[in-house]
């Protein structure tokens, strides 16, 4: 496990697209909540401060961090893609890796950047929340704290799913364009299902793990919210099924993907020629 | 030979540790069989030599029992044991390109090296030494010329001191220095006991280099042996006459012939081993066709590996 991640550390760490990549990531991000948290909105009785605040900045923050998991994916595919083009899968299994350990260090790399893009956002959340809240109670705080976590599950599910194209297509411009027209593709294939069914799709359940915030609601300077804290728009009493599982069942299907993209890597590294 | 010192002979061989076991190994490409039922073994100590035309199946085979490739049918051990991460780490191999990660240097990539097979970060510096590269430890891989990637693949063949190098075209892209550098190491590292396998196209190095040798052809094992067997087999004479038509056609239904051939001007024809050039010189006068010139010559291995793969 150790060498496997300091394999990684080198490979990674040395590659100067990958430092390139992060650090634009990691900009990126805070330019666009600074850019955001600038905006005036101009219709009365609405303000951007509420997205800022505790709790709404659990929803806010992920949400938009969120976007850029899919950036993250591509640095990711990248840098598996190498590992075709220059052969160094097979150099490495020729030196004494197992073809399991191939995965095994690309699934350490995975999980040490979902751990720094969820770093990055609780460091994000804790300085803007705590300066743009106002009457900060524990309660308040820490009020949705586990939409972080479930963030750091969906960027692990992106960043697997990628994995798995680029164990398939094994070349890193086809698997990034594949990955990109999956979105689509997959929007197109849903479709053809039953509303009951559209909701289990793969990038449908990861994509849910960080529900929209509802924007109107939240910077509602009136609440718009109800009584038992939910949205006023309740579908279900509206007849409608809504688009997303409650967020335990997304969470329990999106860890079931995730064990299917990693067992799909795993048979297509054993059953190919490297 | 003394029947005790034959005894002790079969004992030894007995003794020696078989490093790689092949047996039946095919491999497909679609509908092409790149390797068919090839078997050999190779011992402990000896440096042996794979030969083969371009596509005979000589890296598909190193690739397979390497586990880069999986082998259609057959099977294959190291060490008397199913390849593993464990026996893996006893093999320095190089098999067709360098393949390293150009944006590293030698010294990280060497390094990574190093880490798979759990060997002290003091292998990189000896390996670099030997490969002539100490003085590029800090250059990008990616701005190395081919003769130095070639060395550099040399010297992490070298990391972790393996008991077996497996080298395929080892002298690939190198100048006439960078030849016999890289000759100098596979005879340094052979008379250090470790067994090397070595495909490759130049025959002479092979001959001059190698204990044993197999020759592949179209994926098949042609021959193998040890290389002084493989040249003492058949003795070549080569032979001027009147008429060589009529004597090519009389030897070929004779038994004193294996083969005939031309080669330049001359016949030449090569023996069944129980005849001598005396007896060919013998067979020819007394069926009217007197030799002018007849000069005996053991093939070298390349005309021998040129006859067998025609």
């Amino acid at each position: 496990m150790k060498k496997l991640f300091n394999l990684e550390k080198i490979k990674a760490l040395s590659y100067p697209a990958f430092k390139t990549l992060m650090i634009i990531h990691f900009l990126l991000f805070f330019l666009v909540i600074l850019v955001v948290s600038r905006w005036h909105i101009t219709i009365p009785g609405f303000s951007v401060k509420g997205l800022y605040q505790f709790p709404n900045i659990w929803t806010f923050f992920p949400w938009v961090a969120s976007w850029f998991n899919i950036f993250l994916t591509i640095v990711l595919i990248t840098l598996v893609g190498n590992e075709f083009a220059f052969k160094t899968f097979r150099q490495n299994v020729i030196d004494g890796l197992s073809r399991n350990d191939l995965i095994a260090g690309k699934l350490i790399l995975i999980f040490t950047v979902a751990v720094y893009t969820f770093l990055m956002v609780l460091i994000a959340v804790l300085i803007f929340g705590l300066i743009k809240t106002d009457g900060l109670t524990a309660g308040k705080v820490f009020e949705h704290v586990h939409l972080l976590f479930v963030y750091f599950i969906q960027a692990i599910g992106y960043m697997t799913l990628g994995l798995l194209f680029a164990m398939i297509f094994r070349n890193t411009a086809l698997s990034i364009i594949m990955f990109i027209l999956y979105f689509p593709i997959e929007g197109i294939i849903r479709l053809f299902f039953k509303q009951e069914a559209r909701r289990f799709f793969p990038l449908k359940i990861i994509s849910n793990l960080t529900p929209r915030p509802e924007i109107l609601t939240m910077t509602s300077e009136q609440s718009y919210t109800n009584a038992s804290g939910t949205s006023s728009l309740d579908l279900t009493e509206m007849g409608l099924l809504p688009e997303e599982l409650p967020l335990g069942v997304t969470v329990v299907v999106a860890l079931g993907y995730i064990g299917f993209f990693i067992g799909m890597s795993l048979l297509l590294i054993n059953k190919r020629n490297l | 030979m003394h029947f005790a010192s034959l005894f002790q002979l079969f004992i030894k061989r007995l003794l020696v540790e078989t490093v790689l076991k092949i047996n039946n190994l095919s491999k497909n490409y679609g509908n092409i069989q790149a390797v068919k039922n090839v078997s050999f073994e190779i011992k402990k100590g000896e440096v042996y030599g794979i030969l083969g035309p371009n596509g005979s199946g000589k890296t598909t085979t190193l690739a397979v029992v390497l586990g880069i490739l999986q082998a259609n049918a057959g099977n294959f051990q190291w060490f008397g044991q199913p390849l593993s991460k464990h026996t893996r780490r006893r093999i320095g191999s190089l098999v067709e390109t360098p393949n390293f990660y150009p944006y590293l240097t030698l010294w990280e990539n060497l390094k990574i090296v190093a880490k798979i097979k759990d060997a002290p970060e003091d292998d990189i510096n000896y390996a670099l030494g030997v490969a002539n590269l100490l003085k590029r430890k800090h250059t990008n891989f990616g701005y190395l010329s081919l003769g130095m990637k070639q060395r550099m693949s040399m010297a992490s063949v070298l990391i972790g001191n393996p008991e077996v190098l497996v080298l395929d075209e080892p002298t690939n892209g190198l100048d006439p220095e960078g030849f016999a550098e890289v000759r100098h190491i596979i005879q340094t590292q052979a008379k250090e006991g470790k067994t090397i396998i070595l495909a490759s196209h130049i025959l002479d190095e092979v001959e001059k280099v190698c204990s044993h040798a197999a020759i592949l052809k179209s994926g098949e094992l042609i021959a193998n042996g040890k290389v002084g067997e493989l040249l003492s087999t058949e003795e070549t004479v080569y032979v001027q006459a009147e008429k060589l038509d009529e004597l090519m056609k009389l030897l070929n239904d004779s038994e004193i012939a294996s083969k005939t051939y031309m080669s330049d001007e001359d016949l030449a024809v090569v023996l069944h081993s129980n005849y001598k050039s005396a007896d060919l010189s013998k067979f020819c006068f007394e069926q009217g066709y007197p030799l002018s010139k007849i000069v005996v010559k053991k093939q070298s291995l390349e005309e021998q590996f040129l006859q067998l793969v025609k």
